[in-house]
């Protein structure tokens, strides 16, 4: 990527940096990560792991984030972009990356805290004493700005952050928590961009459900890039539901960094329908022994979206387990990649790594790339990985012809199969629905598909 | 109800049925039998519309109409059922969902409206009793895990839900043991009515003791070498397939 881009974003900083709240990223880590940056520069596609990417809208974009304008949560245009509401989670809404609590519906529970960084530090600092404000202390350091080549754009939100979404589960309670996070854009790409920014704790023995939305209101183009940091404590559970529905002009990066304690699990589920141009980077650390992680994505590209995924998982400690299901549909004109690495570090030994990552082509001008890499470096491990990239089976397509189906609903109806392995894990019958839906509507042009639902 | 007039097939380039002839009058069931490799599976095929046939010549008519101008799916809207040799799994696509699709394609197709939702339930459990199936097996995907068996069954109850005008069942037999065997053929039997034609694509005689066909067909090397009533069948068992082929060689 162009050095030009690089400077500019040192230049949008420096002419910024005194607006951007201290309480969400400190100045002094704001400034590391700019630095870190302008050492690193931004991707390019001679970078390995962003080959599939589509970098062109980095070098028209400006970084600076969108002004907040105070009115934007109430207007209605963000209100008419929420999703239903989800049977006892307690939302928090953010717009155009910074905290709406008219779009919120807090709940209390014994040991959860959630809070806008952006809210909470102000509150703290002003003294305002509305009383309602929770001093909120974050329960371990943000990790070390990540020095990993695919986490780079992550440096951007940690320079140019306007709100964080704090979460912290105190250990063991009577109740798995239950949190809905809704990031709704707004603001066009021209005015800047948007970083929505969460960050989850859970002390040991913690369990938490986690719903995380990205949805876009309006038409317009955005700039999105999220920042997402997840700490699984000593047997705690994380359930992550990710849904990346941004609007069709929308470009959207993302770079989710988790480290898992022993005996933690973390059940991750993307599913990335949204943008024009999206990249997602996972970053899994299996710091602890007997870590579990199941990760689980599902990716639709049409017209001529690119939906780019990259996933690292590495395993530090032995007998931690890994089961990695990728599921992408590429119709139209449409890019939808998968590139899954994991690497098992000297002393995982015991590790369990399971990866099955498959595509569907559903158009011939259409691509898919699945790329599996695995490097081993111990004994004893277990890792068994599968890569396809094909198209509807012809016998499977021939079999509901001969039923009398049209082919328009067979071939719906076999994408929708193919989505199953992911779709079926989603253990929240009312969010299933939605999601079905919502792959349906991105599926379907005729009512003839929701017959099948 | 079905009239094929002298169907040649390539497949592969290769030619497979060299000049066919069979008519089934409605209210018939016909057995087709034949060696491996005589083109039993080719014909079968061919009527339910599987791409990668390439017909040189000849003509199919079902209630006289020109079959082969119709697309696999209108010509099932029109009545006609493959039951399929090796039904194959589509683990992720419901049993029960692609019954109730199959059912509302052709009810649209004859201007019905959709089937109710709860008559169709009742129907689909009553044929599942007949073909002995859990009623598990509805939700699962359509002959996902399911034994050779089960499978078998399943096109069965497809077929009963359906009721066909024309149904063409390719080897349903084939890999049964004796008891499925009478299952299924006591499902096929039920549909037997003088409104609907069967067509049994077998290898073997003893599906005929359970289904008995009104005529008899042999294939051979692509072409009926010999046909009568269901004494020709017994025939063939006794004397093996070397009988016929040795005379049409």
């Amino acid at each position: 990527m162009t050095t030009a881009a690089s400077k500019r974003v040192l230049d949008e900083y420096a002419a910024i940096r005194a607006s951007l709240p201290a309480g969400v990223v400190s100045p002094e880590r704001r400034q590391e990560a700019v630095q870190a940056l302008a050492a690193c520069g931004l991707p390019s596609t001679r970078d390995e792991n962003w080959r599939y990417t589509n970098l062109r809208p980095l070098e028209r974009a400006r970084f600076a984030p969108v002004a907040v304008s105070p009115g934007s949560a109430t207007d209605g245009t963000a209100a008419s972009a929420t999703p239903a509401r989800l049977d006892g989670f307690a939302r928090y809404t953010f717009v155009d990356g910074v905290f709406a609590p008219e779009l919120s519906s807090p709940a209390e529970l014994a040991g959860l805290t959630v809070c806008s960084l952006r809210r909470t530090t102000q509150d703290s600092s002003d003294h305002s004493g509305s009383g309602s404000a929770t001093v909120f202390q974050l329960p371990r350091a943000l990790p070390a700005l990540s020095s990993l080549p695919e986490a780079r754009l992550a440096l951007l939100n940690d320079a140019f952050a306007t709100d964080t979404a704090a979460i912290h589960v105190a250990g063991a309670a009577a109740q798995t928590a239950r949190v809905e996070l809704v990031f709704i854009a707004l603001a066009s790409a021209d005015t800047g961009s948007i970083y929505p920014r969460v960050q989850v704790s859970l002390d040991p023995a913690g369990r938490l459900v986690l719903v995380e939305r990205h949805v876009s209101a309006g038409a317009a183009t955005h700039f999105i890039n999220s920042s997402v940091n997840v700490d699984v404590g000593r047997g705690a559970h994380l359930t992550h539901y990710r849904l990346q529905r941004a609007g069709a002009r929308a470009t959207w990066v993302d770079t989710l960094s988790a480290v898992l304690a022993a005996d933690a699990r973390y059940g991750l589920l993307a599913v990335n329908t949204g943008g024009l141009s999206a990249r997602s980077t996972t970053h899994v650390q299996m710091a602890g022994p007997g870590a579990e992680l199941t990760l689980s994505v599902a990716a639709l590209g049409d017209r001529q979206q690119v939906q780019d995924n990259f996933a690292l998982v590495e395993h530090i400690a032995p007998r931690a387990r890994t089961e990695q299901t990728f599921r992408g549909i590429a119709s139209g004109r449409a890019r939808v990649a998968f590139n899954g690495k994991i690497v098992v570090r000297e002393g995982a030994a015991g590790t369990d790594s399971r990866q099955s990552l498959r595509g569907l082509l559903s158009g011939p001008e259409a691509e898919i790339d699945v790329r599996p890499q695995l490097e081993i470096y111990t004994d004893e491990v277990r890792c068994s990985h599968g890569a396809t990239a094909g198209k509807l089976d012809d016998n499977m397509l021939f079999y509901l012809l001969s039923r009398g189906l049209s082919p328009e609903v067979a071939q719906r109806l076999l994408k929708w199969a193919f989505l199953e392995d992911v779709v079926a894990k989603i253990e929240i019958p009312e969010l299933r629905r939605q999601i079905e839906h919502d792959l349906a509507g991105q599926m379907a042009d005729a009512a003839s598909w929701k017959e099948l639902l | 109800m079905l009239k094929i007039e002298n169907l040649h097939v390539k497949v592969d380039g290769k030619e497979i049925l060299k000049g066919l002839t069979l008519a089934v009058p409605t209210g018939e069931v016909h057995a087709v039998m034949g060696p491996n490799g005589s083109g039993k599976s080719t014909l079968a095929n061919v009527l339910a519309g599987r791409p990668g046939y390439e017909i040189t010549a000849g003509s199919v008519t079902f209630q006289g109409r020109d079959l082969l101008a119709l697309a696999p799916e209108e010509r099932a809207r029109e009545g006609v059922f493959l039951g399929f040799q090796y039904p194959v799994e589509i683990p992720g696509v419901n049993n029960v969902y692609l019954l109730k699709a199959a059912v509302n394609a052709a009810r649209k197709h004859r201007g019905l409206d959709e089937v109710d939702a709860f008559e169709f339930l009742t129907l689909v459990r009553e044929k599942m009793r007949l073909m002995s199936m859990e009623e598990s097996m509805l939700s699962r995907g359509v002959n996902e895990g399911f034994s050779g068996g089960e499978k078998k069954r399943n096109e069965v109850l497809q077929m009963l839900v359906l009721e066909p005008r024309l149904a063409i069942l390719d080897e349903t037999d084939s890999g049964l043991d004796i008891d499925a065997l009478k299952v299924v053929a006591n499902g096929v039997n039920t549909l037997r009515s003088p409104e609907r034609s069967l067509v049994l694509v077998t290898h073997y005689q003893r599906l005929l003791d359970y289904i008995v066909p009104d005529h008899v067909h042999v294939l051979v090397k692509g072409r009926i070498a010999r046909s009568g009533d269901k004494s020709l069948a017994l025939e063939l068992e006794r004397r093996g397939y070397d009988w016929v082929t040795g005379e049409a060689a």
